[in-house]
Order: C-alpha cells, then structure tokens, then sequence
C-alpha cells in the first residue's frame, strides 16, 4: 500500500548526446528509449521501463522525480490526501508522459519540487532469463549499478518538506540534523526499508543536491572510483563513508553538472525505527564520517 | 500492514550453556535475558528483546519462528485468516512469553510452530540515537553479525505449504525449483523486500533446516570464514555463492546441530516481482552457484 521505492528522476542536461554517453558508458546505464529531446535509461537489475530520463534544456537540474506506487489506488488516495494538503494534482494515463510510462499523478511539493506518483510502467525486464538466471550478466560496461536508489533534494524549509513527505506521502524519518535552535537542517526519509528513498537538506527550493545508484557493496565502490578516475570525471568527495546512513560513497558530476552518487552499505529499517539524531556540531561526522568535515562545494553546489 | 519480518527463532538445544557460549563467542550475539532452561539472543544492531531463543530440552530441533507484524490489527486479521483456512490459533497473551506483547500460535502445513507477534520489548541497539558512529562499538566478540535474516523450513508438500504463506500470510514468492513435473521442490517467500524472509524446501514436514543472519558483504563473509575455521567450528559449504537469491553464503552448524547460515547480498524486490524459476537439472548451481552441485549433507541433514 501506497509509495513502494524511487522509480526515476528526470533531469535537464544541456548537450543530449554528452550527457548520454556519460550515463551509458561510464555510469553503465542501458538505454531504452530516445525522443529528439528525451533520452530514457535504466539499470541492468531494474524491470520498470526506465530510471533515468535525461531532457535537453539549456540548464541543468531536475525536471521531476518520480515514486512507485504498489497499486493503482493508491494513486486515487494520494492524490486526494496531496488536494487536502492544498497541492494541485494533474492526472495523466498510461503511457501519456513518456514511453513505456505507467498511469500517473503530478504535483509540486512545498520544497518546490515537481513530484510524480506512478503505477503500472512498462516491464522490460532486467538482463538476465527468469529460468535459471545467473547472478549477474557479463559484458556490462561502466560502473554498472543494479538500481537507482533514493533522490537528494534541497529546500528553504526542510521541516515543511518533511511534514509534507510524512504526513501526506507517508514516508518516514530515519535520521535528521537539527540545529542548535532546534529546527531540523536536513532529513532522511524511506519507506523502502533502506536508510533514504529522499533526503532534503536546507538549500534553495527547487533544487537538486544529487542522486544515487545502488553498489553490492564497499569493493564495488573502490572499482567505480577507479573508473570515474579513468574517464576523468570530476569525484567530489570519497570514497567515504558517510554517519547518517551509515552508508558508503563516491559523489561526482555528470557532464552536464548535476551530482551523482554511488552508494551501499546501511541498515534495514523497520516502521518502528526509531529516528537517530544528529546535532549540527557533528555535521560533519553525520555527513562524511571519515573526514569529519563538510567541504564547501557539498555544502553550497546543486542543481 | 501484515508481517514485516521475522522476528525470533527459538530452538531446542540439549546443552545449554554449551549452545549459549557458541552463539555468544563464536556467533556473537549479545546475551539479553536468562532463566534456568533459556537464553535470549539478539544481535547488536536489533533493538527488539531477542532474535534467538535457545531453550533446553533433551533433543535438538525447532520450537517456533516468529514474525513480527506491523499493527495491532494485523494480529486479529490475520487469526481469522488462518481459522477459515482451517488451522486452530491460540492467542498467547501479555506476560506469558519473556520479552514480548500478545502474540498467536498456530501451526502451519508444512508443520512448524508459527507465532506472529505485534509488540516487542525494545531494548535498544547497541550504538546512540544521537550522532551514532556509523559501526558497532568496538570490542564485540566472534562474527557478530548485525541482525537475523531469514529461515529455511523443510516440508512435505512444498506446494500447499507455500499456498499457506501466500493465500494466507500474504508472503510473495521471489524464487522456485520446480521438478521435472513441475512440482515446486523449493520455494523462496518474502515480506521485507530482500529476496527471502522465509524459504521451504522438501523434507519432514516441522523441520528446520538452518536459519540465517545477515552480514555486511563479502568481505565479512570471508572473516565470518576466518572465525568458524579457528574457533573448530564445522563449515557444511562455503563462502561461496548462491544462484537462488544470489546471495553469498557460509553454511555451519551450531555445536548442537542446528544448522546456521551467515548471508549477504541478493536483490530487493518490488511485490510485482516476476518470480524467478530454477528447473531440477540446474538445482545444483541455484543453491550453490560456484560448486553447481549440491553436498549430501546439504539435501539430507536438517533438524
């Protein structure tokens, strides 16, 4: 019932075929789907049509995020419960928004953010038989995550963004970093029992700080840093590891700017998890345990 | 809604103090509460009482398998589900079980005693609510993995036990061997979207046939290796790796018989997953993908 996971960012890229090659060839993602100004891609484990929709515009950043629903009428229910709160819901049919595409719902969230619910996408399948499947398949290129896993956000006001996701979405708060006066600066929220589906940390709204594929585990981060190295894609920060989610990482920019992330590792969270707390003279542990420290590009550069 | 996970597993172990210095040194679980005839274990990253119960009694073998469910009215819910399929249920109430809510008891087809269980003491992981370090406190014995995973039952009739799970407690099926008949052999059931919760495969009907804790990757896997190889434990198969779930895997067993399994990766399904079939010529690669065969251990001993 109601929002299972993540099921695909759209962000804006400026040069088309830059930007895919990068997600192709270097990220490892498939293409499965090209317009004139959209380009459509998943991860070789994901079954849904596509994660990743790269838009030609003259900017960069993220043109919507969008969530799967388990059923169909959770669509019907969320939509209401997004009116109650005083948003405005568009309705929009199977296939109608992009190829392969799911029936849908779209609203702006209070962070600013254009939101889409989706159900029913097209299954296309991973790469591998569902009779006698190895684990993985060969001959994939690039980093090659199995999955996207979760959106990072900015907002102007993060405990507004948070009511909003818990009380009207129904996800829940796994960790925060509440400031001295006690207002919370950032959070983390899931309902896919991983640490974070969506995070927001205080930032313009409207903003994209990054978002992050799924790695098996700490080796698989080491060889992706080896890779983004190789191709002279410009790492950021890690490897690392971060406090709050307890998760490891490698953040670095597309070739049209937006940050990406590959992660893994963290905890399985049940409904009663109980929210862990950190407090803003330990940002820097919360954010990048190794280092201690925040540096200013992570801080003050999104999309 | 419905179950979440297990929850405990309580087991019969002729020797007591035997069982609870293994499961405490060499496993490395933390001791949370003892009696004359039990002891319960938990792993360091649970908050809830315990995940293990080892009671005394003359012969080794499985008491019950607990699963946590999500509301209080998943218990009544699900009651008068199992009633109409035709399985007495006894409600177990407040006080009567160490460490527990209500809970209900019932025995499923396949001939283990079942518990669903809504309210756990919580106890408390091992690290802060407040900026946690992002790993366990330093100084923890033997493998210490950070909490159960799931369990693998025995059972005479595969396919109507699975019916239960399904029709019944609402698990969904991510794997199945099936024979040359198409008769399901083994089956792989989950709840809390990783590849498997609760497994049963052909054997006695109330068997155990190991269950298992989660480790971080392989890395831990290969020193969970280490571990078992110096403390004279006896390894069954492993590290190696699984085809079903895709897992990597040591296989064990306690000092009493009871088989355990130390486990990590795998995949995290969605409920529209499309299950995944294994055909009897390729059982030996679904269980253990590098070996492609399986041990005579493996298929016959259980307890």
């Amino acid at each position: 019932m109601g929002i299972l996971r993540l099921s695909h960012v759209e962000v804006r890229v400026p040069d088309l075929e830059l930007a895919t090659a990068y997600y192709t060839e270097v990220l490892g993602l498939l293409e499965t789907g090209r317009e004139p100004e959209r380009v459509f891609l998943k991860c070789w484990d994901e079954h849904d049509h596509h994660s990743v929709i790269l838009r030609y515009a003259a900017t960069y950043g993220l043109e919507h995020m969008g969530f799967k629903v388990e059923h169909a009428a959770d669509l019907e229910e969320l939509e209401r419960a997004v009116e109650k709160d005083g948003g405005r819901v568009t309705r929009h049919a199977r296939g109608e928004l992009a190829p392969g595409h799911g029936e849908a719902i779209r609203f702006d969230t209070p962070t600013g953010h254009r939101c889409e619910l989706v159900h029913g996408m097209e299954k296309v399948g991973n790469l591998l038989p569902r009779t006698n499947p190895p684990p993985r398949p060969l001959g994939l290129v690039g980093i090659a995550p199995p999955r996207l896993d979760h959106v990072f956000v900015t907002a102007e006001d993060v405990e507004e963004g948070t009511r909003f996701f818990r009380d009207v979405l129904g996800f829940r708060l796994t960790e925060q970093i509440v400031a001295d006066d006690g207002h919370q600066l950032a959070t983390w929220l899931e309902v896919s029992h991983t640490p974070h589906d969506i995070a927001m940390v205080t930032g313009p709204n409207g903003g994209l700080h990054h978002f992050a594929f799924w790695l098996d585990d700490w080796n698989d981060v080491r060889a992706a840093a080896d890779l983004l190295a190789y191709h002279g894609v410009p790492i950021e920060v890690g490897p690392t590891r971060h406090g709050a989610t307890r998760g490891y990482t490698v953040y670095f920019f597309d070739a049209a700017g937006n940050r990406n992330e590959v992660f893994t590792g963290g905890y399985w969270v049940d409904p009663d998890h109980e929210p862990i707390t950190w407090t803003e003279a330990e940002m820097g542990r919360a954010i990048f345990y190794y280092e201690g420290a925040v540096n200013q590009r992570f801080l003050t550069v999104h999309s | 809604m419905g179950i979440l996970r297990l929850s405990h597993v309580d087991v019969r172990v002729p020797d007591l103090d035997l069982a609870a210095a293994y499961y405490t040194e060499v496993l490395g679980l933390l001791e949370v509460e003892r009696t004359a005839t039990e002891v319960y274990l938990k792993c360091w990253d649970e908050t809830d009482h315990h995940s293990v119960k080892l009671g005394y009694a003359p012969r080794v073998g499985l008491d019950l398998i607990s699963f946590k469910v999500e509301q209080d009215e998943d218990l009544a819910v699900l009651e008068s589900r199992i009633e109409a399929y035709g399985f007495p249920v006894r409600r177990v109430s407040h006080g009567e079980a160490l460490g527990q809510g209500e809970s209900i008891r019932f025995e499923t087809p396949s001939g283990q005693l079942m518990e669903l269980v809504r309210e756990v003491e919580r106890v408390g992981g091992l690290l802060p609510k407040v900026n946690p370090p992002p790993f366990p406190p330093q100084g923890l014995r033997g493998i210490a993995p950070p909490r159960i995973d799931h369990v693998l039952v025995t059972a005479e009739e595969v396919g109507e036990a699975t019916r239960f799970y399904r029709e019944v407690l609402g698990f969904r099926l991510t794997e199945q061997l099936l024979d040359g008949n198409g008769h399901q052999i083994g089956v792989w059931l989950e709840r809390s979207h990783s590849p498997h919760d609760l497994a049963v495969v052909t054997g006695a009907n109330g068997g155990l046939h190991h269950f298992a804790f989660w480790l971080d990757d392989w890395d831990h896997v290969r020193k969970a290796a280490d571990i078992l190889a110096y403390n004279g434990v006896q390894i069954d198969v492993g590290p190696t790796r699984h085809g079903i779930t895709r897992g990597n895997t040591i296989y064990f067993f306690d000092p009493l018989g009871t088989r355990n399994e130390v486990f990590t990766g795998g995949y995290r399904p969605d409920p529209d997953f499309p299950t995944i079939t294994w055909t009897e010529d390729n059982i030996g690669r679904a269980i253990f993908y590098y070996e492609g065969d399986l041990n005579d251990r493996f298929m016959k001993v259980h307890t």
